[in-house]
């Protein structure tokens, strides 16, 4: 048999080793390599930064047969860089009819339904390049009030592994969702308080 | 019908209760797919007596988002980068009616238009709601654009469009705009009536 190759895009502008997306993106490509495959990970920003780090990206993923895109929601959707990468990819058909694809996204409000639509935008690029949509899994809370991540995404890797469609994971914050409101302004208050804001959180600065 | 006072710039001939609404179109194209939809817009636009700015955004610079929140922690309402997307952001800040012009990418918006979609966060609250039983961050600005979506595709595919006008209203949804409507054209499409009614639907 030969050897499988999974690649890890992270997809978050705070890159691998800062972000929730590099954390959780991580936990899936670590399975994978306890299945062994081989494994490499690659920031989808710093890609889309270099054309030479974009001409070998499109070469990573042409050469492997399971790709994972971990990231944070953005605006419903996918941080631009990451639609720019997967532009490309389907310009130039990359790894079609080869690779299998899944997702890992996470999002800052609480409800894990909110990456609804993303998921369905990365199936339906899937299906308009040519991969094999395998699912994908959807965290509410940024991704870190799951209890234990590890046995939420286990099953994921081990799907992935198998080639089969990963099962429904949707994980909201398992605690009401207003609590999670409530704590969440307190921590914007502070946070602005030790970043030394210039102005009030409420300001108009752009008021016509 | 209540008589409204003319608004100051009121297209001749126009009953006084037509509200004039400041529309911005943020074109999202990558080469000149949206080019016929750009126009029967325009032309929509102007025949219901609305102004409109058009940004090309290829033609902006507008760097990804950093996903530092320092638009909401650091300088309340304003971008810490220092480019194009800030006066973007003030535009859509002071629209009546936003507009999304995007080839439908994968049942969602081009790369060129998601680049000032993701800059345009300053424009929100850091501060969390309920809004439709369902977490959102409260508004920052008193007023919120009216939305409409324009999705442009080479073929029909019903499925793209379904995630496009989900996805039109789930970005309205999250601004708490009170109007949205959305559609997806293609060149078999009625371009004229399709735009006059999306006009039409925010406008009403
Ligand atoms: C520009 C921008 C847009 C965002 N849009 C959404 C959104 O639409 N819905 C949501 O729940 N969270 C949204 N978030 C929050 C992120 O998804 C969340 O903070 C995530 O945990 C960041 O993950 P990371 O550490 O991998 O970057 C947004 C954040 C940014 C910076």
């Amino acid at each position: 048999m030969t050897q499988r190759k999974a690649l890890l895009l992270v997809g978050s502008p705070r890159g691998i080793g800062h972000s929730t997306s590099d954390r959780l993106g991580s936990v899936v490509l670590d399975a994978l390599k306890g299945r062994s495959f081989d494994t490499e990970k690659l920031h989808v920003h710093a890609v889309m930064d270099s054309p030479a780090a974009f001409e070998s990206a499109l070469a990573a993923i042409g050469a492997c047969d399971t790709v994972i895109l971990s990231l944070p929601l953005y605006v419903d959707s996918f941080p631009a860089p990451v639609i720019a990468l997967l532009e490309r990819i389907a310009e130039r058909r990359v790894g079609a009819g080869r690779v299998r694809f899944s997702l890992v996204i996470q999002c800052g409000f609480p409800e894990a339904k909110h990456n609804a639509t993303a998921l369905a935008i990365a199936e339906r690029f899937a299906s308009e390049v040519g991969w094999e949509w395998l699912g994908g899994a959807a965290l509410g809370g940024t991704g870190g009030f799951a209890k234990d991540v590890g046995a939420v995404l286990a099953p994921v890797g081990e799907a992935i592994a198998d080639g089969k469609t990963v099962p429904e994971v949707a994980s909201s914050v398992p605690f009401p969702a207003w609590l999670y409101r409530f704590v969440g302004n307190v921590m914007w208050r502070r946070q602005a308080k030790k970043q030394g804001a210039t102005r009030s959180l409420r300001a108009r600065p752009y008021e016509g | 019908m209540p008589f409204t006072e003319p608004r100051v710039g009121a297209t001749p001939g126009r009953p006084y209760d037509v509200r004039i609404m400041n529309a911005l179109v943020l074109d999202g194209s990558r080469g000149t797919e949206c080019r016929d939809a750009l126009a029967a817009l325009q032309q929509a636009l102007a025949d219901a007596g609305h102004l409109a700015e058009v940004i090309p955004l290829r033609e902006r610079t507008i760097a990804p988002c950093r996903g530092c929140f320092g638009c909401w922690i650091k300088t309340p309402g304003e971008c810490v980068i220092d480019d194009d997307g800030r006066a973007v952001a003030r535009s859509i800040a002071r629209c009546d009616v936003l507009v999304y012009l995007t080839p439908v990418t994968f049942g969602g918006v081009s790369s060129e238009l998601k680049k000032a979609l993701d800059r345009m966060i300053p424009n929100l609250s850091p501060f969390f709601a309920r809004v439709c039983g369902e977490t959102h961050h409260q508004r920052r600005y008193r007023k919120t654009p009216r939305w409409i979506g324009l999705g442009v595709l080479s073929q029909p595919d019903c499925e793209a469009e379904r995630v496009f006008k989900t996805l039109v209203e789930r970005n309205a949804l999250n601004l708490q705009s009170e109007r949205v409507a959305a559609a997806v054209v293609t060149p078999a499409s009625d371009l004229a009536a399709t735009t006059a009614a999306l006009v039409k639907a925010v406008a009403e």
